[in-house]
């Protein structure tokens, strides 16, 4: 039995032995996970704390340990909000912690004990007991000190783009300005050569006419060569002269191309026959290849083509000692609107080493600063030249070969057309049948005066000199006269003068040529309105003079003129005031905004006139300078000359000057019969646009 | 603010002109145009809230009773002093000039050929200084 009660014992001594191996298990394997947790909570970088329901600290990690620079025995115990810089709201906070079991987020900003900040949001949740009584609070403090660091670099980043962005407005405006000045520079600078052209021209013409008429006198074989070089120094000095003027109008965008029907292959060969002196002087070959498939008139520019390949043959001529320049055209494709041609000069000159191919092309260049000493030249010609292509919308391409030669080429599109091409102005030869034509020279400069005389003696013309335009008009008067050559810039009465006056008072329709050293084309635009029938430029070519004087004078009423005729029978002829051309440009040819913008012209204006002339008859200075103001932008906008516009202001000068000038009556009646004309053009106008748009 | 047009009040007497003005508006871009020939027109329609004014110095030429563009000028400020007007003239005259800025017209364009891109260039700028005015704003705002 006592056997029986010890084996029982043993068996629960055994019970319980397994049963305290098995909790020791349980509890070790509970310190792991606890160990393992806390391990966790140990590495974790947010500052890590709970708090008692007193507020006391009772445990952290590592990270709060290192955040109040504390040792854990200090810290367990205190209280927890002593560690922040504001105590009073982190004591807030773990007060709302327990009202409401928890928070978020809450920004707070601890304190080490030496004095680093460290920004935190603080999140927080009570811990329970089993029997949900509040233990006390598990506080996450995250750290943002990373966070808050970027927020501050990204508004100084902002900050600085604004800077930035303000600097580079600034860059913009002073860059705006510099263009402006630039621009400036430009403008200066082609007003420069478009005055000193001019300046140089006209003692130029008298110095190569000069030439060429005593060329013609008996001279010593000396006396010749000596005239001969003063003669080839002069036509050099105006190509020189016509080149910069080019380059300086290229540049400008003012080169302004002809689109005009033109026989190509007779245009090429009369140019190159230009060359044949030179050619056969160098004992030189040279070579035309022309596509017979090129259509035979085409549209475009042919005296820029001239200067193209002009310059291109002579610079081939100038540096080929022997051989052959060959020049060929081909035509490239073609189809129903156009043909694109491709043009070569070939020659087997000194070449261009291949580096400096680019640079050729450049103002002032030449391949070698020693081409210049050699060969002469100002490095302007194949400047030009690729300014002539490239505006025309083309291309230009060179291949060379140092001592081998070069190849220029270039490739243009010309516009193809039934038209025929209009009879260049051939060179007519001397003519026996017409010898007594009678010219009058109107001119002041006395040089000039004998020059147009020597050269009308030579085709045999009778001819008179005046002065100026009121000696001409005199003249025109007492005696009849087949043609007048009108100088531009003269005394008392100028060239435009005259010519008003002989088409506007006398009626006549006697042919006039302008002579011109000057010529821009606003000089011809303005010989075009007064009624001039052509111009020649100065230094005068004696036969291109020639062959103008007798086209004219053969068919006295050139096409346009017969046809204004017509239209105003035995009205003279009246030039239009108005030109709808910058009406046209601003609505984009909107019939609809035309006829508006006429429309409100013809409402408004009658009244103005009205009231300027009543204004000015009482006196009223200053409705009659309002009524003035009031007209002056419609005169840009209807496309009246701006001598109107000047007018106008004149007469607001008076106006407000309030004193009767001299003339201002004459001023005012002007500007009366301007608008008036224009309202009836204008009216016109109306009628038509209204008619073609129905 | 991208789909809503500018609203720009023309106002001048020279309907020539003012005629010629809207037009060349209405084409360089998308713009909602109203003209007025005089200025008591133009106020009339100032609860509409125009984006700019362009307004005539010059609007009692021919109707001496007409209101004159510098009272319109203060009429508008006196309405709304942030509405931007730019004076246009056909006189090139200082004083002139200096009346318009003394009475706060934000510039003064010549009526002269280039008026209407100077009025463009005053538009963009307007509008530009307007877009970072608004930045700054916005960015002091979040600072």
């Amino acid at each position: 039995m006592a056997l029986i009660k010890e084996s029982d014992d043993l068996i629960i001594a055994r019970k319980a032995l397994v049963f305290q191996k098995a909790e020791t298990e349980k509890l070790a394997a509970e310190l792991r996970i606890a160990n393992y947790a806390r391990s966790l909570i140990e590495a974790s970088l947010d500052p890590l704390v709970t708090i008692s329901t007193k507020g006391k600290i009772t445990d952290m990690n590592e990270a709060f340990v290192n955040s109040t620079g504390m040792t854990r025995k200090k810290l367990i115990g205190t209280h927890f909000f002593d560690y922040f810089t504001e105590p009073q709201k982190a004591r807030e906070v773990y007060q709302e912690v327990f009202a409401q079991g928890s928070v978020a987020d809450s920004p707070l900003t601890l304190r080490h004990k030496k004095g680093k900040l460290t920004d935190v949001l603080f999140n927080g949740s009570v811990y329970k007991d089993d029997k949900a009584n509040v233990l006390g609070v598990v506080v996450v403090a995250r750290d943002i000190t990373d966070q808050k660091c970027n927020a501050t670099k990204l508004n100084e980043a902002i900050v600085f783009a604004e800077l930035a962005t303000g600097i580079a407005e600034e860059a913009k405006r002073k860059a705006e300005s510099a263009t402006g000045i630039a621009e400036d520079a430009v403008k200066a600078k082609q007003q420069f050569l478009s005055n000193m052209s001019h300046e140089i021209r006209t003692p130029m013409n008298a110095i190569i006419g000069f030439t060429k008429v005593m060329l013609k006198t008996d001279l010593s074989a000396k006396q010749k060569e000596y005239l001969t070089a003063i003669k080839m120094s002069g036509d050099a000095l105006i190509v020189l002269i016509n080149d910069i003027l080019d380059l300086a109008k290229v540049d400008a965008g003012k080169m302004i191309f002809e689109e005009i029907p033109f026989k190509m292959a007779l245009s090429l060969s009369a140019m190159l026959h230009l060359f044949e002196t030179k050619i056969r002087e160098k004992n030189i070959v040279l070579v035309k290849e022309y596509d017979k498939k090129i259509p035979e008139v085409l549209v475009g520019d042919p005296v820029r083509l001239h200067q193209i390949i002009l310059n291109l043959v002579s610079n081939a001529v100038k540096f080929t000692a022997e051989g052959t320049i060959t020049v060929s055209v081909r035509l490239l494709n073609e189809d129903e609107k156009k043909a694109t041609i491709e043009f070569a000069v070939k020659d087997t000159g000194i070449g261009i080493p291949e580096n400096k191919t680019g640079d050729i092309f450049k103002n002032f260049q030449q391949a070698s600063s020693g081409t210049s000493r050699l060969y002469g030249g100002t490095g302007l010609g194949l400047a030009i030249v690729k300014q002539l292509v490239e505006s025309q919308g083309g291309n230009i391409h060179v291949t060379s070969k140092l001592d081998k030669g070069s190849t220029f080429s270039f490739t243009l599109s010309f516009q193809k057309t039934n038209a025929k091409a209009e009879m260049e102005a051939e060179i007519a030869e001397l003519d026996a049948e017409i010898k007594d034509m009678k010219v009058l020279v109107v001119e002041d400069i006395a040089l000039n005066q004998l020059l147009m005389k020597t050269l009308l003696d030579d085709f045999g013309f009778e001819c008179d000199i005046a002065a100026n335009g009121k000696i001409a008009v005199e003249k025109i008067h007492s005696k009849s006269y087949d043609i007048i050559l009108m100088d531009l810039q003269m005394p008392e009465m100028n060239g435009f003068e005259a010519t008003d006056y002989i088409r506007r008072i006398m009626h006549s329709e006697i042919p006039i040529i302008a002579l011109t050293a000057d010529v821009t084309t606003v000089d011809l635009e303005k010989c075009k309105v007064v009624g001039m029938n052509d111009y020649i430029a100065k230094p005068v070519d004696e036969r291109l003079l020639y062959s103008k004087i007798i086209g004219l004078v053969k068919k006295p009423f050139p096409a346009n003129a017969i046809a204004i005729e017509e239209n105003t029978h035995n009205e003279s002829k009246k030039l239009k005031c108005t030109d709808l051309d910058y009406l046209i440009h601003r609505t984009k040819s909107n019939p609809t905004l035309m006829m508006e913008m006429i429309a409100l012209y013809l409402e408004q204006t009658p009244p103005l006139i009205k009231a300027m002339n009543k204004s000015f008859q009482s006196k009223d200075w200053n409705s009659l300078y309002s009524a003035v103001h009031k007209m002056i932008p419609s005169f840009a906008i209807m496309g009246i000359s701006i001598d109107f516009e000047n007018m106008a202001k004149k007469v607001q000068e008076y106006a407000s000057t309030q004193k009767q000038g001299d003339g201002i009556h004459d001023l005012v009646q002007q500007l009366g019969n301007i608008c008036t004309q224009a309202c009836c053009e204008l009216e016109e106008e109306f009628k038509r646009i209204k008619s073609a748009n129905p | 603010m991208n789909t809503k047009k500018i609203k720009i009040f023309l106002v001048d007497d020279d309907a020539v002109y003012l005629k010629s003005l809207e037009i060349e508006f209405l084409q360089h871009a998308d713009f909602s145009i109203k003209t007025f020939a005089t200025g008591e027109h133009c106020l009339s329609a100032i609860s509409q809230n125009p984006d700019i004014i362009i307004l005539d110095y010059l609007l009692d030429g021919i109707d001496k009773s007409a209101m004159n563009g510098i009272e319109t000028l203060d009429k508008i400020k006196a309405y709304n002093h942030d509405i931007p007007v730019v004076m246009l003239s056909a006189q090139d005259k200082i004083d002139v000039a200096i009346d318009c800025m003394h009475h706060k017209a934000l510039d003064y364009v010549v009526k002269s050929e280039t008026a209407f891109i100077r009025l463009q260039k005053i538009i963009t700028t307007i509008f530009r200084y307007k877009k970072m005015e608004k930045e700054l704003n916005w960015y002091m705002g979040k600072m």
